[in-house]
Parts: C-alpha cells; sequence; structure tokens
C-alpha cells in the first residue's frame, strides 16, 4: 500500500460522508443556518438532516441551538471552532491527495 | 432552492448573499423609503423659499441615512415573518463597502474571501443618492435635466449590479430609462426635477420587490411549521 493510498484511510470518516460533506460546506460558507435552509440547499429530507446533523454534533463539529428571530424559534446550526479545525484539516488533506504529485499539505482554500 | 437570481450562484456563500434579496423586501423597504423622502424633497421644492432648501435637504439627506442605518433590523423583523418560516434563515450578508475594482486594480495579494456580502448599498442607494445631488445642481439644463438622467441612471444600476447577488433584469432597466422620457410630455417646473429621479427609482424599486416578493409567495404558499425538526 503506497503511503497515498494509505493518506485515503486517514481521511475523517465523519466529515467525508457525502451528505455531512455538504451540511459543513453550507455552513463553512454562510456562518450559520436554520435546519430549512440547510434541508432546501442540500435537498435533504428531514430524517435524513437530522441523523446527519446529530453525528456531526456528536463529533463536536456543529452546534445546534434555538435561537428567536421575533417570535418565531429557530433551529440554527453553525459550525464550533473544532468543527471549521477539521474541515480545514480534510480540505488540506484532500486537496494533496487530488494533486497529480501527490503532495499533501498546500494550504486551504 | 429556487430564487429570482440570473445570475448562477457557485459558493453557499454567494448562494447565501443572493438569497437576502429572494423575497424582493430589502429593495420594497428602500424603494418606500425613497418614495418618501422624494416625496418630502419635491414638497418642500414646492412651499420652501429656495434660499432654505438646501438646508432641508441636507435634514433628509441626515434622515435618510439614519433610516438606512436601522434598516437591517426593519428587514429582520419583516423576514421573520415572511421568509423565515417559508424556506428558512441564513445569517444575513455583510453590507461591504469595498468596490471589487479595487482589488482587481491592486498589486497586493487580496484579502480572504468573504463571499457571504452585499453591496446594495453602495451599488443601488447611494447611486441613486448622489444623482438626486448631481441633478440638484443641474438646473441650467432645465427640462432636459430628468428626461436625460433617467436613462443614464438606469444604465448605471444595470450596470454595476450586472455580476452582483442581485442583478436587475434589462427590462427592468429599460422601464426605468424610458421613465425619463415619458417625462418630456409632462410640463414639470423646473424647481421640482431635481427630485424626480428619486420618486422615480424609488417607484421603479418598490415595483421590482414587489413582483419579487409576489413570485416568491407563489413558490412558496405554504408555510411550513416555524421550528425545524431537533437533530
Amino acid at each position: 500500500m503506497t503511503p497515498r493510498i494509505q493518506e485515503i484511510s486517514q481521511l475523517d470518516r465523519v466529515i467525508h460522508e457525502p451528505a455531512r460533506l455538504a451540511i459543513m460546506l453550507i455552513l463553512g460558507g454562510v456562518g450559520e443556518a436554520d435546519f430549512l435552509y440547510l434541508q432546501r440547499e442540500g435537498g435533504f429530507t428531514q430524517g435524513n438532516l437530522s441523523g446527519h446533523l446529530a453525528k456531526l454534533e456528536e463529533a463536536g463539529y456543529v452546534a445546534i441551538e434555538k435561537k428567536f428571530k421575533g417570535k418565531v424559534p429557530l433551529t440554527v446550526c453553525s459550525l464550533t471552532g473544532k468543527g471549521t479545525a477539521a474541515f480545514a484539516e480534510y480540505s488540506n488533506r484532500m486537496l494533496g491527495l487530488l494533486q497529480p504529485n501527490g503532495s499533501s499539505g498546500s494550504p486551504p482554500p | 432552492m429556487k430564487d429570482n437570481s440570473t445570475t448562477p450562484m457557485a459558493s453557499p456563500g454567494q448562494r447565501a448573499a443572493s438569497y437576502w434579496f429572494v423575497d424582493g423586501l430589502p429593495e420594497i423597504l428602500v424603494g418606500m423609503t425613497l418614495l418618501i423622502f422624494g416625496a418630502m424633497g419635491l414638497w418642500l421644492r414646492a412651499h420652501v423659499p429656495t434660499s432654505s432648501t438646501r438646508f432641508e435637504l441636507f435634514i433628509l439627506a441626515a434622515g435618510f441615512l439614519l433610516f438606512l442605518w436601522k434598516s437591517r433590523a426593519i428587514l429582520d423583523f419583516l423576514k421573520s415573518r415572511v421568509t423565515y418560516p417559508r424556506t428558512g434563515y441564513v445569517r444575513p450578508p455583510e453590507e461591504s463597502a469595498r468596490p471589487d475594482v479595487l482589488i482587481t486594480l491592486s498589486l497586493k495579494p487580496s484579502p480572504p474571501p468573504d463571499e457571504n456580502v452585499t453591496r446594495f448599498q453602495l451599488r443601488t442607494v447611494t447611486v441613486i443618492l448622489c444623482w438626486w445631488f448631481f441633478l440638484d445642481g443641474m438646473n441650467p439644463w432645465k427640462r432636459w435635466c430628468v428626461p436625460l438622467a433617467m436613462p443614464a441612471l438606469a444604465v448605471t444600476l444595470y450596470a454595476l449590479n450586472r455580476n452582483s447577488e442581485r442583478p436587475f433584469r434589462w427590462w427592468s432597466a429599460l422601464i426605468l430609462a424610458l421613465t425619463g422620457p415619458a417625462l418630456l410630455w409632462l410640463d414639470v417646473p423646473t424647481l421640482l426635477q431635481p427630485p424626480l429621479p428619486v420618486l422615480l427609482a424609488g417607484g421603479w424599486l418598490v415595483t421590482n420587490g414587489a413582483c419579487t416578493l409576489v413570485h416568491y409567495l407563489r413558490a412558496n404558499p405554504h408555510p411550513r411549521a416555524p421550528e425545524g425538526v431537533r437533530a
């Protein structure tokens, strides 16, 4: 097994799943969003999104809190510091793996 | 997600900035404000002696800026009742006063891109206000002042916002442009002409926003439960 192939197995599996990667990508770009926005933006079903958010919250990557905008309650999700760092590391590793020479360590975009 | 923007937005941040305008409320609010303050300017020009008009316009402009300062809170209140229950909440874009051209011309490396930003106030509201003060000093042009200014204003607004998070459609800009020549048929006194672009632009923004709002409400007629399912 080459080091490059070995590195694939070291990817963060919590983030690597496509739906969770999409959630991390959206939250990384917008700062914070509520459940309904994430559901529509990612094309998730309620149950699917709930399950993936639960896993991300359990890993400490996403914070979920109840907020009020006026009198309307919202379930707002945002990336935690740990989540931001993990996502940056994941991006870094993936970019390195996808480069032709396979050199990891390039800064994340 | 359905929205009315004509430019495809690739990144989540740009889509979030575009989402801010999906309901037309920002345009309606700014348009209403322009209409109110333009009407006040018109009334002042008609009823107050010319010597004090400048001072009164300055007071109006100060009031307008105060209103713009508070407009985010008003919009948040409106969106929490109209938009967030229907299509969800995302953090509102930052108002950026940094024009793109400065980054392009700068030799320094650009700062990290913050894509959830809007320049609506810089590219639209400020341009309309500048037109107001610019036209205020163009009375020698008499009756050709506004008819020529409106197409120029329409072209400026269209060009500046063409690649922004809220582009205007070409036919919408054409309507704004045609309001100028249409005024040639109306015998508007020269003294009353400078506030007219503000009134027309305000009405145009309100109409734009209202059309967007109607489209949005028709596309999202049944608000879902206001609270999402807790993960």
